[in-house]
């Protein structure tokens, strides 16, 4: 709320013309681009550590007019999908068993909460012996990243509950089922949105990781061969791409609930 | 007591609470909340609970509204011994209980939902209940947009819309300012008379509890006992411009007589027990 | 039930001479989720024991817990996990220190200079969401196989939620104590060492304890990938010796390490902000 606050305010403050602050987001890119380009022509760092923007360009439109590159982005697109849904999913069951009852946060919520925040990329071996070196490991990896973030995030949510909604729903005899999907997971949709997009992240990181690991398909795998062959403009094209595409998919799932919390008020 | 306790059997009341007694365990060992309360609420009547802080009634309210079943005692439902949320029965909370997720037609509609009832008819008959109280025109608003009293009133038609043989009610104004509470104490006044609807309200509030019912039940501070039933024979349909009458003033006086008592009782002991606690800890 | 609650009715008075006893059962009461909880554990262990004994489970690719058990000291000896645990521990703290110094720095000053703050707080956000940790093959290139791989990792991916945080809790300052350090005529470098930065440093230390999660994850992280270093490279190089038992042994010290860590994170926190 605060925040649609300030945006709007920041919105408003352009009168017709450009506003300071697009004027000094526009002044640093420029900026951090200028430098980019003496840097790469000074010859002070190694060589193609700092590439030309316009070698950077044109890898990105090479990377962007072949399709290997998008089978590769489909492959990694479909792991993340599927670790998300099989993590997910998982996170959600286990936060709302742990959040409705307090006996099972106490004996086993600590256990998640420590687990929560180690590297899961350790895993990854132990994965490879048991998923094989295939997408499996990657969807394995990936799921088990994002389990923790969905299922602590969604217990606390269960716990912030306002207790009377719950009182509502049970004077209105609803069953399990009802009260699950009627009212706790749409009185805890901003935790859980906020545990997507944490899930979404890791997820994210988890596959990438494991594909830069150990993999002969998929966005990590492109990202260390054109790290291995020293392509370093090919490198930073994709780290562009694959920057803008996250950024992009976390704002899309927070406007999710940014869309409903605007029409609430 | 026992006199309008009989009355109320021989009117086969719709709702009977028979001998309920509620216990507790605290820290500072178990507390009787509730104590061999016994009455019934006849069809159509309006009856109120009235009682100082800390008599129980909010204990009596979630025991006849099921959501609390460690008790001694029966309460039944037109013959129906309760041991969970019944389908007679409609609660209305004190907090504000509106899902901030849904529009006032969908939080109108949710019991409504539950029992699988087709969208269009649903629709409708939230419709119905939503014009009743007063909030025809707001009905895609969500509750965020509405006023505390606005969302009141919501709450109220979403009991109202399960059609419940019984309307509870425990301190549905207290949240609100008391300009506020005199008019939505007239429109479930004038909604009770409309429908017939049996009610059965608890409240701390006397002016309240005076205007709107036909009887009213004064409780004793801790362990809650029924202390005494008043009948108030005040001409119906009424409004709150009762409050002004002669007669009205008699009814609040002496209801306040047995009030005090047990208020000031109330005052006593809690002040008592933080002393005893202060002294404990040092 | 009733029964029950009948008998607790008429020992009202007895019950202050109970108190004794109804503390040792609260002791128990308090304690019993957590009993379950390690007993679970315990047990899950033991039914994957008796289930790889009995061959449901293949034993070469899951070890016994036992034979894990086992490797533990072997492990420990001939690993030099202590000198590897201090590298990761001193890259962690480096880049804990960097991030604290440098993030504070940068929230603050952005908070200050509002402009700076509108241009560049959404950044930061993307920022904290984005998959910095794939960038390592980049400071692999700069910085070669070194420390200072691991610890700019740590720092460009701890970095983020630092500044958000800071700013974050120096947004939150409540308008009263502002106006109370104007009342006593606070100059400004009083005004935010007596009053701005103590109110906000709650939020800070939320952020720092993110920052270092996030730096931890990927300096332990990056070890692992490049196999160079510490704790990471560990399992990595037990997984390529195909030693599993001892692989899965360091698995767990990793865990227990890094939960050793987040506990005492915790408590650092906690005691940092009483003695506040």
């Amino acid at each position: 709320m605060a925040d649609t606050g300030r945006l709007r305010s920041t919105a408003v403050g352009a009168p017709g013309w450009v506003s300071p602050v697009t004027l000094l987001r526009v002044v640093i890119i420029l900026t951090f681009l200028a430098v980019w380009e003496f840097l790469s022509h000074s010859g002070w760092l190694y060589r193609d550590v700092v590439p030309s923007l316009v070698r950077i360009a044109a890898a990105l439109v090479d990377l962007l007019t072949h399709g290997e590159y998008y089978f590769n982005l489909g492959v990694t697109a479909a792991e993340i999908g599927l670790a998300l849904a099989i993590g997910g999913s998982l996170g959600i069951v286990v936060g709302i068993v742990l959040g409705a009852n307090r006996f099972l946060t106490k004996a086993y919520e600590p256990y998640l909460y420590y687990l929560g925040p180690t590297p899961k990329i350790i895993f990854f071996p132990i994965i490879i012996m048991w998923c094989g070196v295939g997408p499996e490991s990657k969807v394995a990896l990936g799921a088990l990243s994002c389990f923790f973030p969905l299922a602590l995030s969604v217990a606390a949510g269960m716990r912030q509950i306002d207790k009377v909604l719950i009182r509502v729903g049970k004077s209105f005899r609803a069953n399990s089922w009802q009260m699950v999907m009627k009212i706790y997971l749409p009185a805890m949709r901003h935790p859980l949105i906020n545990g997507v997009r944490l899930g979404f992240g890791f997820a994210l990181i988890g596959t990438l990781l494991a594909e830069t690991k150990l993999s002969n398909m998929g966005i990590g795998f492109l990202i260390i061969n054109a790290y291995s062959t020293f392509d370093m403009p090919r490198m930073y094209a994709m780290l562009i791409v694959l920057f803008v595409l996250s950024i992009g998919a976390n704002a899309l799932i927070g406007r999710l609930g940014g869309i409903e919390s605007i029409k609430r008020r | 007591m026992s006199a309008p306790a009989a009355d109320a059997q021989l009117n086969d009341p719709v709702l009977s609470v028979d001998k309920v007694s509620v216990r507790f365990e605290t820290r500072e060992g178990p507390v009787v909340a509730v104590d061999d309360v016994s009455f019934g609420v006849r069809q159509g009547e309006f009856l109120s609970v009235i009682g100082p802080s800390g008599c129980g009634k909010s204990t009596l309210f979630n025991v006849i509204g099921g959501l609390l079943t460690q008790h001694q005692g029966t309460v039944s439902v037109a013959g129906e011994t309760i041991d969970g949320p019944h389908k007679s029965i409609g609660m209305v909370f004190q907090e504000e209980s509106t899902f901030p997720w849904r529009t006032v037609t969908d939080n109108v509609a949710f019991p409504l939902e539950l029992v699988g009832m087709a969208k269009a008819e649903r629709v409708e008959r939230a419709r119905h209940f939503i014009k009743l109280v007063g909030l025809d025109g707001f009905d895609n608003r969500h509750p965020g947009e509405l006023s505390g009293g606005m969302r009141q009133r919501v709450s109220l038609a979403r009991t109202l819309a399960s059609k419940p043989k019984i309307l509870l009610m425990d301190e549905p104004f207290a949240a609100l300012d008391e300009q506020t509470r005199l008019l939505l104490g007239d429109k479930v006044l004038q909604i009770q008379q409309e429908i017939q609807q049996t009610t059965l309200l608890i409240t701390h509030n006397i002016t309240e509890a005076v205007q709107m019912s036909d009887r009213i039940l004064v409780m004793t501070y801790r362990p809650g006992r029924v202390k005494r039933i008043v009948d108030i024979d005040l001409p119906r349909p009424r409004t709150s411009e009762i409050v002004s009458s002669e007669a009205f003033g008699r009814y609040v006086a002496q209801i306040w007589a047995d009030l005090r008592e047990e208020a000031s009782r109330g005052m006593r002991e809690a002040e008592d027990q933080v002393l005893h606690h202060q002294g404990a800890e040092s | 039930m009733n029964g029950g609650a009948g008998a607790a009715g008429t020992t009202v008075a007895k019950g202050s001479s109970q108190a004794g006893g109804r503390h040792r059962d609260d002791r128990l009461h308090k304690a019993l989720p957590t009993l379950v909880g390690i007993a679970s554990v315990i047990g899950f262990f033991l039914v994957a024991e008796l289930l790889i004994q009995f061959g449901v489970l293949n034993r070469f690719i899951i070890p016994p817990p036992s034979q894990i058990l086992g490797s533990f000291g072997r492990v420990i000896t001939e690993e030099h996990v202590f000198s590897r645990f201090l590298l990761t521990a001193t890259e962690c703290l480096t880049a804990g220190v960097m991030i604290t110094v440098i993030g504070v720095a940068v929230g603050v000053a952005m908070h200050r200079f509002k402009l700076f703050q509108q241009a560049c707080e959404t950044w930061a956000a993307a920022l904290a969401s984005a998959p910095m940790v794939l960038c390592y093959p980049l400071f692999l290139v700069i910085f070669g196989r070194s420390a200072w791989t691991m610890i700019i990792m740590g720092f460009v991916s701890g970095l983020p939620p630092v500044i958000l945080k800071t700013i974050e809790g120096m947004a939150g300052i409540r308008k009263v104590l502002i106006n109370v350090g104007r009342s006593f005529n606070l100059t400004r470098s009083q005004q935010f060492w007596k009053i701005q930065f103590p109110a906000a440093l709650p939020s800070i230390f939320i952020g720092v304890r993110l920052g270092l999660i996030f730096a931890l994850i990927n300096i332990v992280g990056t070890e692992f990938l490049i196999n160079f270093g510490g704790l990471g490279q560990l399992i990595e190089d037990l997984a390529e010796r195909y030693d599993l038992p001892g692989t899965y042994a360091a698995v767990c010290f990793v865990i227990l390490v890094s939960i050793l860590f987040f506990m005492a994170l915790e408590k650092a926190e906690r005691w940092l902000i009483r003695a506040d």
